[in-house]
C-alpha cells in the first residue's frame, strides 16, 4: 500500500511539473517568435491612412473559385494560441468563401530547424511561416517568386514597404508576405510620463533630462534584463557610430579605434552611475521588465514591441503603454530607423496551388483578419492601413518611418562566434565594471 | 538447428536493420559532413564542397566554442566531483539500515521525475531572484545584503548548482544498485574482526564499488557532455557567454542563433564528433584505471 502510494505520488509529481513545464512558454520562448496576450480593448488611433485598394485586394482574393485546391500550410504557432486560433478562422472563412481547403499543421517554434530538410525533400507544403530573415536568406531557394502575383495584387498598398524592400533586397525577389510585424525601440508607462510631465524624448540630452525628472518623482527610469542588454546598447551605439559600422568593428575588431565606440560605453557608464537603471538591473529576463508591471515604478524598457503583451501577461496588469524611437545622439547618424524583424509567411517553389495560396496569404495578412490577428494576439497589423491595438501605442508610426531597418542587436550579431562575447561584456558595461568608455573598447578588442 | 538459426536471424534482424538505419548512418554521415563545407544539414551532396579539416580549425580557433569547453570541463570535473561524492555518501547512509530509508531516497530522487524546464524556472524564479528569491530573502533576515545570483559572475555557478540538484538523485540509485549488490557477510565477518564503519567503506565498499563508480563516471560524462537545457534555461533569448556549451554552440552554428541567420552544418557536425570522441576518451580513459575485473564476490 505504501508502495503504491509513493508510486501515485510520483507520478503525480512527474504530471504536474510536466503541465508547469508546458505553462506560460511566453516566459522562455524566443522573443522572435513570441507569442503574445489577448489584446487590450482600447484601440489606437490608425498612423496610415486607409488606402483605396486594401479592401480590394482581400476581397478580390476571396472571390476567386478555388473548389477542390487543398493547400498545406506549415505553421510555426500551436493551434491553442491566440495566432494559431486566427490563422484557423481564416483558413475556415477562406474555405467558405473560395472552396479552397487549407490543411494546417502546427509545427511551433521549431519549425526552423525542420522547414528547410522538408523543402528539400519536396514535401507537400504549400505555405510555410517563419522570421522573414531566414526565409529570404536561408529558404529563399525553395520560395515562390512572389513579385508578380504581389504587383497584380496592389500588395504594396497592403503591407509595410520596409519588409518587402529588405526581403527583396536578400533574396533578389519578393520571397514572403509579412504577417506579424514586430519594431524595437523605448516602451513606456504613458501614465508614468503623465505623472512626471514629460513628452517622449527625441534626442538623448531629453531622454536624460527626462530620467531626471522621473527619478525625482521617486520613478525608475529603466529596466534593463541582461538578455537585452547588448539589443539595448546595440540601439545606442547604432545612433553614434551606424549600423555598418558595427557590422565592420564586430567582423574586424578595432573599438578602440572608433571614438564613437568609448562614446557610446561612457553615456551608458554615466547613465548607469546617475541612477537611471530600474533596481536589480541588469536583472535576469524577464525580472526586470517585469517590474514595470509589478510596481508601477518602473518606466521604460528597450525592446521590441511583444514586450508589452508579455509584461502585462506576466504581472496581470494592463499597462498604459506608449513607445518612441530610441533617441537621437548629438553628432551621431541618420536616428530615424528602428530595429523592424517580422514573421513572414513563404509560399514553396513547387506549390501547384500558388495562386490560391497567394490569395490566402493576402486574406489572411489585409482586411478583417489581419485586424482581427492585430486585436486578438496584441501585435503590430501587418496591413498599415488597419488599427493597432492601444497596446502597441506608437509602433505603427515607428514602422512607418523606418526607412532601412536595424538588424537584431545593430551589427553586433554579425561576428556570430563573437557574438555572445560581446553580450558578456556589454552586460559588464551595465553592471558598472568598465570605469571608462575606453576600457570598454579595449575589452571589445580583446576578444580578437 | 537450422530452425534456431532462422528464428534468431528473425529476432535479430529488425533490430539490426534498425540499429544500421538509425545509428549507424547519421554517425557515419556526421563525420563524412565534418569533413565537408554545408550550409544547410539536409542539403544535397552534390552541394557539399571538400574542405579537409578546416571545419575542426574553425571551431578550435572560435572563441565561442572554447569558453563553451571550458565551461563544459567545469561542469564534469566541479560538478561531477559534488554531485558523484553526495551520490555515493547519500548511498551509503540510506544502506546503511537507517529508519525511512523509502522515503528518502523517493525524496532524493524526486528532482529526476521533475521536468527540468520547471526545475529551472523554479530555481531562476523563486530561489535565486534578486528580489523574492529565497537566497536573498535568508540572507536580508540575517541583515545581510542580497547577491546577484544571476550577475555575469555568479550564472555560471548558479546554474551548476541547480543542476547538481537535480541530478544527484540518479547517481545516487546506481551506488545503492551497486552497495546492495555486496555480500552482508563481508560486513559481518568485517565486524567480528574489528572494523569499524569508516574501515569498512574504504576496505570494503570502495573497491567493489569499482565498476559502479566506473560506470556513474560514464554516464556522468555523456550527461556533461550533452548538457543543453539548462544552459538555455539559463539564457533564455539568446546564447550567453557565462552558460553555452558545446552542445549549444552546434545548435547556434547549425541553426543560426537569434537574429543571425549564418548557418554551418559542417562544423557542426565536426563539433559532435569532438564531443563523441570526448565520451570515447574518457571511457577508455575509466577502463583503464578502474578495473574492476580483478574482484569477484
Amino acid at each position: 500500500m505504501k508502495k503504491k502510494f509513493v508510486s501515485l505520488f510520483l507520478t503525480a509529481v512527474m504530471a504536474a511539473s510536466l503541465l508547469a513545464g508546458c505553462g506560460n512558454s511566453g516566459t522562455t520562448a524566443p522573443a522572435e517568435s513570441k507569442p503574445a496576450e489577448p489584446a487590450a480593448t482600447e484601440e489606437a488611433k490608425p498612423e496610415a491612412p486607409a488606402e483605396t485598394t486594401e479592401a480590394d485586394a482581400a476581397e478580390d482574393s476571396a472571390a476567386a473559385d478555388y473548389s477542390g485546391v487543398t493547400l498545406t500550410m506549415w505553421s510555426m504557432w500551436n493551434s491553442t494560441e491566440p495566432q494559431g486560433k486566427v490563422i484557423q478562422e481564416a483558413a475556415d472563412a477562406f474555405k467558405e468563401k473560395t472552396g479552397a481547403t487549407v490543411n494546417i499543421e502546427w509545427k511551433g517554434r521549431d519549425i526552423n530547424t525542420i522547414i528547410q530538410a522538408a523543402l528539400e525533400s519536396g514535401e507537400k507544403i504549400d505555405i510555410f511561416e517563419d522570421d522573414y530573415s531566414r526565409i529570404a536568406k536561408n529558404y529563399k531557394d525553395y520560395c515562390y517568386d512572389l513579385t508578380d502575383m504581389a504587383k497584380a495584387a496592389n500588395y504594396d498598398a497592403v503591407s509595410y514597404a520596409c519588409f518587402n524592400d529588405v526581403a527583396t533586397g536578400w533574396a533578389g525577389f519578393l520571397p514572403c508576405i509579412t504577417e506579424q510585424p514586430q519594431v524595437g525601440g523605448v516602451f513606456y508607462n504613458q501614465d508614468i510620463f503623465d505623472d512626471c510631465g514629460i513628452s517622449a524624448p527625441a534626442t538623448w540630452e531629453e531622454f536624460l533630462a527626462a530620467c531626471q525628472t522621473m527619478v525625482d518623482k521617486g520613478y525608475q527610469p529603466l529596466a534593463l534584463d541582461s538578455a537585452y542588454a547588448d539589443f539595448t546598447f546595440g540601439y545606442h551605439l547604432d545612433r553614434v557610430i551606424g549600423e555598418d559600422a558595427i557590422k565592420d568593428l564586430a567582423v574586424n575588431g578595432g573599438w578602440s579605434e572608433n571614438e564613437g565606440v568609448a562614446k557610446a560605453a561612457q553615456d551608458i557608464i554615466d547613465f548607469v552611475k546617475a541612477g537611471y537603471l530600474a533596481d536589480g538591473a541588469p536583472d535576469e529576463y524577464p525580472s526586470s521588465q517585469n517590474k514595470i508591471g509589478l510596481t508601477g515604478k518602473v518606466a521604460m524598457v528597450v525592446c521590441a514591441n511583444y514586450v508589452a503583451p508579455e509584461v502585462n501577461n506576466n504581472s496581470g496588469t494592463e499597462v498604459n503603454w506608449g513607445m518612441f524611437n530610441y533617441p537621437e545622439v548629438k553628432g551621431g547618424v541618420d536616428p530615424s530607423n528602428a530595429y523592424a524583424g517580422a514573421n513572414s509567411l513563404a509560399i514553396a517553389k513547387y506549390s501547384e496551388n500558388a495562386q490560391a495560396a497567394f490569395d490566402f496569404l493576402i486574406f489572411l495578412t489585409s482586411g478583417e483578419f489581419d485586424q482581427k490577428m492585430a486585436d486578438t494576439a496584441s501585435q503590430i497589423p501587418a496591413d498599415p492601413s488597419n488599427t493597432a491595438p492601444a497596446i502597441m501605442s506608437g509602433t505603427v508610426e515607428a514602422l512607418v518611418a523606418t526607412k532601412a531597418p536595424l538588424s537584431w542587436n545593430m551589427g553586433l550579431n554579425e561576428n556570430s562566434e563573437l557574438k555572445s562575447s560581446f553580450k558578456d561584456i556589454i552586460i559588464s558595461l551595465y553592471e558598472g565594471k568598465y570605469a571608462t568608455g575606453e576600457d570598454f573598447a579595449a575589452a571589445m578588442d580583446a576578444l580578437y | 538447428m537450422k530452425k534456431n538459426k532462422s528464428l534468431i536471424v528473425g529476432f535479430i534482424l529488425p533490430c539490426l536493420l534498425t540499429l544500421l538505419i538509425m545509428y549507424l548512418y547519421p554517425v557515419v554521415r556526421t563525420i563524412i559532413m565534418s569533413f565537408f563545407q554545408i550550409e544547410s544539414v539536409t542539403s544535397d551532396t552534390s552541394t557539399w564542397a571538400f574542405n579537409g579539416i578546416s571545419n575542426y580549425q574553425k571551431i578550435f580557433g572560435s572563441p565561442a566554442w572554447r569558453v563553451s569547453m571550458w565551461n563544459m570541463f567545469r561542469i564534469w570535473l566541479v560538478g561531477g566531483v559534488i554531485v558523484l561524492s553526495f551520490a555515493l555518501l547519500f548511498a551509503v547512509i540510506l544502506t546503511s539500515g537507517i529508519r525511512f530509508k523509502k522515503f528518502f531516497r523517493a525524496a532524493i530522487y524526486l528532482p529526476n521525475v521533475i521536468s527540468a524546464v520547471a526545475l529551472a524556472t523554479m530555481w531562476i524564479q523563486y530561489v535565486y531572484n534578486n528580489d523574492y528569491g529565497m537566497l536573498n530573502k535568508i540572507l536580508g533576515a540575517f541583515g545581510l545584503n542580497g547577491v546577484k545570483w544571476l550577475g555575469n559572475d555568479t550564472k555560471f555557478w548558479a546554474m551548476l548548482f541547480a543542476f547538481i540538484f537535480g541530478a544527484v538523485g540518479y547517481y545516487m540509485l546506481i551506488f545503492i544498485s551497486g552497495i546492495e549488490r555486496i555480500p552482508a557477510d563481508l560486513y559481518e565477518a568485517a565486524t567480528i574482526d574489528g572494523a569499524n564503519k569508516v574501515q569498512q567503506f574504504g576496505k570494503i565498499t570502495m573497491p567493489l564499488l569499482k565498476g559502479i563508480t566506473k560506470t556513474n563516471i560514464t554516464f556522468w560524462s555523456v550527461h556533461t557532455t550533452t548538457f543543453f537545457l539548462w544552459s538555455k534555461m539559463f539564457s533564455p533569448v539568446d546564447t550567453e557567454v557565462t552558460t553555452i556549451v558545446p552542445v549549444v554552440y552546434l545548435y547556434d552554428t547549425v541553426f543560426g542563433g537569434k537574429g543571425s541567420s549564418s548557418r554551418d552544418a559542417g562544423a557542426g557536425a565536426a563539433t559532435g564528433v569532438i564531443l563523441a570522441l570526448i565520451i570515447v576518451v574518457i571511457y577508455f580513459i575509466m577502463n583503464r584505471l578502474l578495473r574492476d575485473d580483478d574482484l569477484e564476490f
